[in-house]
């Protein structure tokens, strides 16, 4: 399978003046696989993407596509290699899913066994590399690492600190009924801690399966009450990339959830490969960290595929976030439907980037996106650019952005009809982000997430 | 794409032609001795020639920008020819004066410069490579207490007067080819409208380039007086080389309290033929400045030449209330470049920026919109409305849209639409069946297309824009 890389992806933190200490500044952690094939496969990739990371550089604000975030503070952070803490299962109670019967947890980017669970019918496949059947073990290669965009360097990074991968492997003509739930938690401690976590997951051709991909920070959320003074301590750094396949007319419905810690540093890479008539669904939801990037690629590889990309960011503080996504449609027929929104209060700063590409291949191809950003407060600040680049003609793309507060009138009249101001108000942002929210396939999970907003 | 559409698009460049003058030129190349040499050729007052120094030396410490959608070889700065003029009398005292062949010249691109063929309510001044060779009605709006004059005219009559505005807009250090034409800009308009005062006529500027290597570099200032008024207009055309030649303009506006500027531009420099050889290089800096409360800028361009066209009409919004105004349309074809858009920066409170802007790109054309839209934090209750839209003929084209929304404080409302689409079959198919061929189809589409923006042309040019704009694509539909 070949994906054509759509000019610019990779140039980005790639300098000539090489920076050394890149490779030691986010602590690799050795390879926590036994099978000796495995070892020596991990082993090469780790080798190829060191070499990349040791030809660049963490960006700066004069690189374009990092132009309003500012890594000053993360590059400033010593980090350590993860701590062997872990929680117990009674602390992630609240996290779990009633809908979903499988999960895999990670604990700062480890595989945790005795706290994940899978149920699921014989053949489907979701577990840690170690729990990979041997026949997997040649195909793995295929689709680990192989994704476009892997040059980027926090993704270069991730790679090169590969220690462990979540995989989920959905064969031929099976459809998963219940949601698979892949849990990153990090636990705080003193001292500033990386984790690099990595998911792929591959749907071969008819199959189906909904993924709920959760970053959690356990101080900050599951025991709020007793280590409230902590909060501020919880520095973390999460370099997460998840690599999705999809062949044939699968469909995959991916759920993003990140909600670090809000002094966390968050990166993280979703790249997708579509193949021919495949369905892919995308709902990211930022709240957390101070610092967050989520860098959305999808790379079309056969005709006709269908893309959502829902994307709700909502965050208050001095908290930035920023969404980067790309649309590298490359065959005729394709649709894709993207929808971004932003609630930003207090000093935040939200910004997003929406690229699509529709070079003159994808004829026929139908593209909409609209970007839409509430700001909440004088300080707040949003940065948004969404970007087309079109060659084929016979296409409909369109692309809109909005930027406002809340509207008066509309409050006035939910004042009118006995709702104090701050009820009214909440009742707005809420509707604003229930549109979003409400795209995610799991019940439990809306309510969870509707009741976070409304604070 | 049929044959018809194909022919639509591909009339030649009916002013390609060359006239022949003797003119009077430097060597080429540029150093401080040639911004001596341009400086005292022009009699210019001594604060000139240290404004140009600073302005050279600034830009040798700079780098050429790379970042827009355009590509081209490099240029090298000292084949170009910076000062060429052509050869004449001392002074011009009136018209009749003027070189003949140089009338003719103007008269062969639809520019009577003579008394009884004049445009009726249209000044011009006239810009021959890099000099004014005149200008129209200088004493019925003298009357009125315009100055309408070539800027080298106006550094001599009025020099307080510009040097107060120049560079005031669009400093020395702004950007690398801003800072080029500070060093060595021969010539351009300067227009002062006093208070209270409704300009009676139009200003227009024809700009011509001539000789084969200069460059041309030229310098436009308006300034609008307290509760004033003008509507200015420039054209530009050149004839047909090989070769590249760089075009570096500076354009500066000033409104004041509750003035009012429109400012249209109808661009065809020369743009190269089918497959790109030669044509201008079109790297204009554009900006106004809304200094005055209730004050109002408002661009119009219609961009239809250059080899590669980059530029960004702007609005410094400082005065509360105040407005500006982006229509534009630009049209590229074969292997025409544009990165074109504007730049809405909202400083004062009430601040209100429109922009509607048009791509049409043919052949294997590339148009790309760039465009900023920036709310400061204490532009409270600033209002934004823009639509790009971009059609796209042929499977060679390429259409991008960069649009940067940068909004910092919350009482904003900023709208961004875009969407792109090409003549569709269905379209065409309806116009046949109601007996219209498919070529008057295409350019009614696209005159459809574009009205928004002619609607703010003034009406002459309005026609003489859609007509361009038809004959431009003239080949290209079917």
């Amino acid at each position: 399978m070949s994906i054509q890389v759509t000019p610019d992806l990779n140039q980005v933190g790639v300098v000539s003046s090489v920076d050394t200490e890149l490779l030691s500044l986010y602590q690799t952690q050795s390879i926590a696989v036994q099978e000796p094939e495995l070892v020596s496969l991990l082993q090469a990739i780790r080798d190829r993407a060191a070499e990349t990371v040791q030809q660049s550089k963490i960006p700066t604000t004069r690189d374009e596509e990092w132009r309003f975030t500012d890594l000053s503070a993360l590059k400033s952070v010593n980090f350590q290699a993860a701590s062997s803490s872990k929680p117990n299962l009674a602390a992630l109670e609240s996290l779990l899913l009633p809908e979903a019967r499988s999960r895999l947890v990670f604990v700062n980017g480890v595989y945790a066994p005795d706290l994940s669970a899978v149920t699921l019918p014989d053949g489907i496949i979701a577990s840690n590399l170690d729990g990979l059947p041997p026949a997997y073990h040649s195909q793995i290669k295929k689709y680990l690492a192989q994704l476009p965009g892997a040059q980027e360097v926090f993704t270069a990074l991730n790679t090169a600190a590969i220690a462990d991968v979540a995989i989920v492997w959905i064969p031929k003509n099976i459809v998963v009924e219940t949601p698979i739930h892949l849990l990153f938690i990090s636990t705080a401690s003193n001292t500033p801690i990386v984790s690099q976590p990595r998911c792929l997951v591959v749907a071969e051709s008819n199959s189906s399966v909904t993924l709920i991909e959760d970053y959690f920070n356990q101080m900050t959320n599951l025991e709020a009450e007793e280590t409230e003074a902590e909060v501020g301590e919880a520095v973390y750094f999460t370099n997460a990339v998840t690599e999705i396949w999809l062949a044939e007319n699968a469909q995959v419905n991916h759920t993003r959830i990140e909600r670090d810690s809000p002094e966390a540093f968050h990166i993280g890479k979703t790249a997708i490969a579509q193949a021919r008539d495949s369905r892919y669904t995308c709902t990211a939801i930022t709240l957390g960290a101070k610092l967050s990037r989520h860098n959305l690629e999808i790379f079309q590889t056969g005709e006709q595929t269908q893309t959502i990309l829902n994307g709700l960011t909502k965050i208050s503080g001095n908290q930035l976030a920023d969404t980067h996504s790309t649309l590298a449609l490359n065959h005729p027929y394709g649709t894709s439907l993207q929808q971004h929104k932003c609630i930003v209060g207090d000093r935040a700063h939200a910004v997003f980037n929406g690229k699509i590409f529709v070079p003159k291949p994808a004829q026929q191809t139908d593209a909409a996106q609209l970007n839409r950003n509430l700001l909440l407060s004088p300080k707040a600040r949003v940065d948004t650019k969404p970007q087309l680049e079109i060659t084929a003609d016979n296409v409909k793309c369109a692309h809109g952005a909005t930027v406002s507060q809340l509207d008066d009138d509309e409050v006035f009249y939910l004042q009118s009809r006995g709702l104090n101001a701050t009820d009214a108000r909440n009742l707005l942002v809420n509707a604003f982000a229930a549109e979003i929210i409400n795209q995610i396939p799991i019940p439990s999970l809306q309510q969870t997430l509707l009741k976070t907003i409304n604070l | 794409m049929s044959a018809t559409v194909k022919t639509l698009v591909n009339q030649p460049y009916k002013y390609g032609f060359v006239t022949d003058i003797e003119a009077d030129t430097i060597p080429r190349g540029l150093s401080e001795d040639v911004i001596r040499l341009i400086s005292a050729k022009k009699e210019e007052p001594e604060f000139m020639l240290e404004f140009r120094l600073k302005a050279f030396r600034q830009w040798q410490k700079m780098t050429e920008p790379a970042w827009s959608n355009v590509k081209y070889p490099p240029i090298n700065y000292q084949d170009i020819i910076y000062y060429s003029a052509p050869k004449k009398k001392p002074k011009l005292n009136s018209l009749e004066e003027v070189d003949p062949t140089l009338l003719e010249t103007f008269e062969k691109l639809g520019i009577p410069l003579s008394e009884q063929k004049r445009l009726s309510n249209v000044a011009v001044d006239a810009i021959f490579d890099s000099v004014s060779v005149a200008t129209t009605f200088k004493e019925k709006l003298a009357e009125e207490g315009v100055i309408f004059c070539s800027i080298s005219e106006a550094l001599r009559e009025y020099p307080e007067l510009v040097q107060k505005y120049l560079g005031s807009v669009v400093p020395i250090a702004d950007n690398y080819f801003a800072a080029l034409n500070s060093a060595v800009f021969s010539d351009g308009s300067f227009v002062y409208v006093p208070k209270n005062t409704k300009c009676p006529m139009e200003l227009s500027t024809y700009f011509r380039i001539n000789s084969g290597d200069t460059g041309q570099f030229e310098r436009t200032l308006i300034v609008a007086e307290e509760g004033s008024y003008v509507s200015y207009l420039e054209g530009c055309t050149a004839p047909m080389y090989d070769t590249n030649q760089l075009h570096a303009a500076v354009v500066e506006l000033v409104a004041l309290d509750n003035a009012e500027i429109k400012y249209s531009t109808v661009q065809n420099w020369y743009a190269g033929d089918e497959n790109g050889k030669g044509g201008i290089y079109n790297f204009v800096t554009k900006r106004g400045l809304c200094q005055g409360v209730n004050s109002k800028i408002s661009w119009t361009q219609v961009e239809t030449g250059s080899a590669i066209t980059w530029k960004y009409p702007s609005c410094v919004l400082v005065g509360d209330n105040s407005v500006g105004e982006f229509y534009s349309v630009a049209l590229t074809n074969n292997m025409q470049q544009a990165d074109t858009g504007t730049k809405m920066v909202h400083v004062g409170k009430n601040t209100r920026s429109t922009i509607v802007s048009k791509g049409i790109s043919a052949g294997r054309s590339s148009n790309s919109y760039r465009g900023l839209v920036k709310v400061s934090p204490n532009a409270k209750g600033a209002r934004n409305y823009s639509q790009c839209d971009s059609m796209l003929i042929g499977d060679n084209a390429h259409a991008n849209t960069f649009p940067y929304i940068q909004v910092q404080n919350n009482t904003a409302r900023v709208e961004h639409e875009a969407s792109t689409s090409k003549i569709g079959e269905e379209q065409l198919f309806y116009f046949s069946q109601r007996g219209i061929s498919a070529e008057d189809a295409v350019s009614m589409m696209i005159s459809g297309f574009c009205k928004d923006v002619f609607n703010q042309l003034p009406m002459e040019f309005a026609v003489e824009a859609d007509r361009l704009l038809s004959l431009k694509l003239e080949g290209s539909v079917g």
